[in-house]
C-alpha cells in the first residue's frame, strides 16, 4: 500500500535561514532517506516552499470559474511543509516508518486511493 | 433424556446458543475474518451461522463442537458470499492479513484469534470511543443496539460509529494480526484502556439510576483473562486481572441491599470474597515483581493499592503510608488529578484531616477537576473529621449536584441530610 506522510511545522523561509541550521535540517532528511534505502523501501517525496507561496482555486459557484485566491486552503500556523510517499505494507509499518521521518509539529499518514492513472 | 419435556429440550437449545455466542462468538468471527478479509462481510456470515444454529439444532440436536460446527457454516456461507461477490469486481481495500509463512514471533506464543480481533479493534489508529465499541462488537458479540444502549446514543448513530471505524481499519491497512514484540509497548496500552474503561463505567455508572453496569464488567473481565492468558508474563497485564479480581471480591459489599453505596470505610469486610482477595492480591504481588524496580506501571500499582486495602484488616488499620507512597509512584508515572485526589485523602490518615485539606484546596484550583463531584465529596470527609459539619454538609450537596449516578448522588445527599444543621 502506498502511504502520504505529510510533515507539518510553522512556516519556515528556508532561503532565510542560516546555513547550519538548513544543513542540520537537511541531514535529518538524509538520515530518513538512508533508512528507506536500507530497507529498500520504494518512495517519493519534497519540501514544499512556504505557505506564503500557495496559490488556492477554489470552486465560485455553478457555471461560474474557478475562483483564483492566494495563500494555503486554511490558514495555520503549522502548514503543509513537505511530504513523502512510500510503499508500506500496512499501517503499522507506514507507523513504524514515519517514527524515523523528522517531525516538525506533527507527522499525518494517510493511504493513498489505489488509482490507475 | 428422551421424555424430557419439550420445553425444557427447548431451553437446552437456547442455553446451548447462548453459551456458544458467548464462548465462541470471537473464535468464529476471528477465523472466518481470515478467510474473507473484510469485517463486515465476516460478521454477516458469522449471524448468519447463529442463526441457523437457532433453526438446526432444535431439530437435529446440538453438535459436539458447537464452535467447530458454527466456524464451518459460518465459512461456508461467506464463501459464497464471496463467489457472488467477486462478479461485481469491486475494488474495495481488503483487510490486510499477513500471510501465515510470516515470521511473528509474539503470534506463534499467543496463538488466540480473539487476541487479534481485540489488537485490530484496539487500534492506537483508531479514536478511544470506537475501539471500545468496536471490541464490544466483534470480540463480545454485543448486538449493535445493546452497544448504543451501553453508550447512551440512538442506534442509528452507533451503527454509523461502528461502520465509520471498520472502514478505518480496511482502508488505512490496520493489519489483523497481534502485534509483535517490539510493537506491545506501543499497543498494549490502548488495549489496556479498553478494558479499564469498560471496568470504571460498569463499577460506577457516570450516568443512569442503577450504580453498575453487570454487563460491563462482566466483559471487562472476560477480555483481562484472555489478555492475561496469552501474556502471563506483561506486568501491566496482570495488575489490570489483579484489580478486576480485587474489585469483584468487594463488590457485594459495596452495595446494600442492591440499592444504597457503601463507601469502603463503611464495608463489612467478613462479606469480602476471600479466595478473590487472595487470588488478587497474589496476582498484584505478581505484578509488582515483573516490573523492573522502581518503574512500575499504572496498572500494577492501582493493583498494588487495591492489594493493601484488601488485606487490611480494618479501614483503621490500613497501612495508609503504604497506600501514599503507592499514590506519589502512580502519579509519578501517570500524572492525573483525579489520582492526586485520591492521594490526598490517603494522606489525611497519615498527617491528619487539616494537612489533606490543603492539598485539596490546591487541587480544587485545577481546571480539569471543575465540576468534578469527587472534590467537594473529599472535602466533605475532611470538614466532617474535624468536626466542622456544617460546611461537609454543603461540600456534601455539592459533591450531590455534581455526579450523573443516582444511587452515588442520593448517598452524598443522605450524608449532607445527617449533618446539616
Amino acid at each position: 500500500m502506498k502511504y502520504m506522510l505529510m510533515l507539518f511545522e510553522p512556516d519556515t523561509d528556508w532561503d532565510a535561514v542560516p546555513d547550519e541550521e538548513r544543513t542540520a535540517a537537511l541531514d535529518e532528511h538524509g538520515r530518513f532517506i538512508a533508512y528507506l534505502q536500507g530497507r529498500g523501501i520504494e518512495f517519493s517525496g519534497d519540501a514544499l516552499r512556504p505557505s506564503t507561496t500557495a496559490t488556492t482555486l477554489r470552486p465560485a459557484g455553478p457555471g461560474e470559474d474557478m475562483l483564483v485566491t492566494d495563500g494555503p486552503y486554511v490558514e495555520l500556523k503549522e502548514n503543509l511543509a513537505g511530504y513523502y510517499v512510500v510503499e508500506a505494507a500496512d499501517l503499522d509499518d507506514a507507523i513504524e516508518i514515519a517514527r524515523h521521518c523528522p517531525t516538525g509539529t506533527g507527522t499525518e499518514i494517510r493511504p493513498l486511493w489505489e488509482t490507475d492513472l | 433424556m428422551g421424555d424430557r419435556p419439550l420445553s425444557e429440550a427447548a431451553d437446552a437449545v437456547a442455553d446451548a446458543v447462548a453459551d456458544a455466542h458467548r464462548r465462541g462468538w470471537a473464535r468464529v468471527l476471528a477465523t472466518v475474518v481470515r478467510v474473507t478479509r473484510d469485517l463486515d462481510a465476516a460478521e454477516d456470515a458469522v449471524q448468519e451461522a447463529f442463526a441457523l444454529a437457532v433453526e438446526r439444532w432444535p431439530v437435529r440436536g446440538v453438535p459436539e463442537d458447537t464452535t467447530a460446527w458454527l466456524t464451518t457454516v459460518a465459512r461456508n456461507r461467506a464463501l459464497d458470499a464471496m463467489r457472488r461477490e467477486r462478479t461485481m469486481a469491486r475494488k474495495l481495500p481488503l483487510l490486510i492479513v499477513p500471510g501465515e509463512g510470516e515470521p511473528d514471533a509474539v503470534a506463534d506464543a499467543m496463538d488466540d484469534e480473539r487476541l487479534r480481533l481485540v489488537f485490530t479493534c484496539c487500534h492506537p489508529a483508531l479514536a478511544l470511543p470506537a475501539r471500545v465499541a468496536l471490541t464490544l462488537r466483534l470480540v463480545c458479540g454485543v448486538p449493535t443496539p445493546d452497544v448504543a444502549r451501553l453508550f447512551l446514543v440512538p442506534p442509528p448513530t452507533m451503527a454509523a460509529r461502528l461502520t465509520r471505524a471498520k472502514k478505518k481499519v480496511q482502508a488505512a491497512g490496520i493489519p489483523y494480526r497481534v502485534p509483535s514484540a517490539h510493537e506491545l509497548p506501543d499497543r498494549l496500552p490502548a488495549a489496556l484502556a479498553v478494558v479499564s474503561l469498560l471496568l470504571t463505567e460498569g463499577h460506577t455508572a457516570s450516568r443512569g439510576e442503577s450504580l453498575r453496569r453487570p454487563e460491563l464488567v462482566r466483559t471487562a473481565t472476560e477480555l483481562a483473562e484472555v489478555l492475561a492468558e496469552v501474556m502471563p508474563d506483561e506486568a501491566e497485564v496482570l495488575g489490570l486481572l489483579a484489580t478486576v479480581r480485587l474489585a469483584a471480591a468487594r463488590g457485594t459489599a459495596r452495595l446494600d441491599s442492591e440499592v444504597d453505596l457503601v463507601p469502603l470505610s463503611a464495608q463489612d469486610r467478613s462479606r469480602w470474597d476471600r479466595a478473590l482477595i487472595d487470588d488478587g492480591c497474589a496476582l498484584a504481588a505478581r505484578a509488582m515483581r515483573r516490573s523492573s524496580p522502581g518503574r512500575a506501571g499504572p496498572y500494577a500499582l492501582h493493583a498494588a493499592i487495591a492489594a493493601v486495602h484488601s488485606e487490611a484488616p480494618s479501614y483503621e488499620a490500613t497501612d495508609w503510608a503504604q497506600v501514599v507512597a503507592l499514590y506519589d509512584l502512580l502519579l509519578t508515572v501517570a500524572p492525573s488529578p483525579v489520582t492526586a485526589l485520591a492521594r490526598a485523602a490517603a494522606w489525611s490518615h497519615v498527617a491528619g484531616p487539616d494537612a489533606a485539606l490543603d492539598s485539596v484546596a490546591a487541587l480544587a484550583a485545577d481546571p480539569r477537576l471543575d465540576g468534578y463531584y469527587g472534590v467537594p465529596a473529599v472535602r466533605a470527609d475532611l470538614l466532617r473529621q474535624l468536626g466542622r459539619y456544617a460546611e461537609a454538609a454543603a461540600s456534601y450537596a455539592e459533591a450531590a449536584a455534581s455526579t450523573g449516578n443516582d444511587v452515588e448522588r442520593s448517598y452524598l445527599l443522605a450524608q449532607a441530610a445527617e449533618l446539616a444543621p
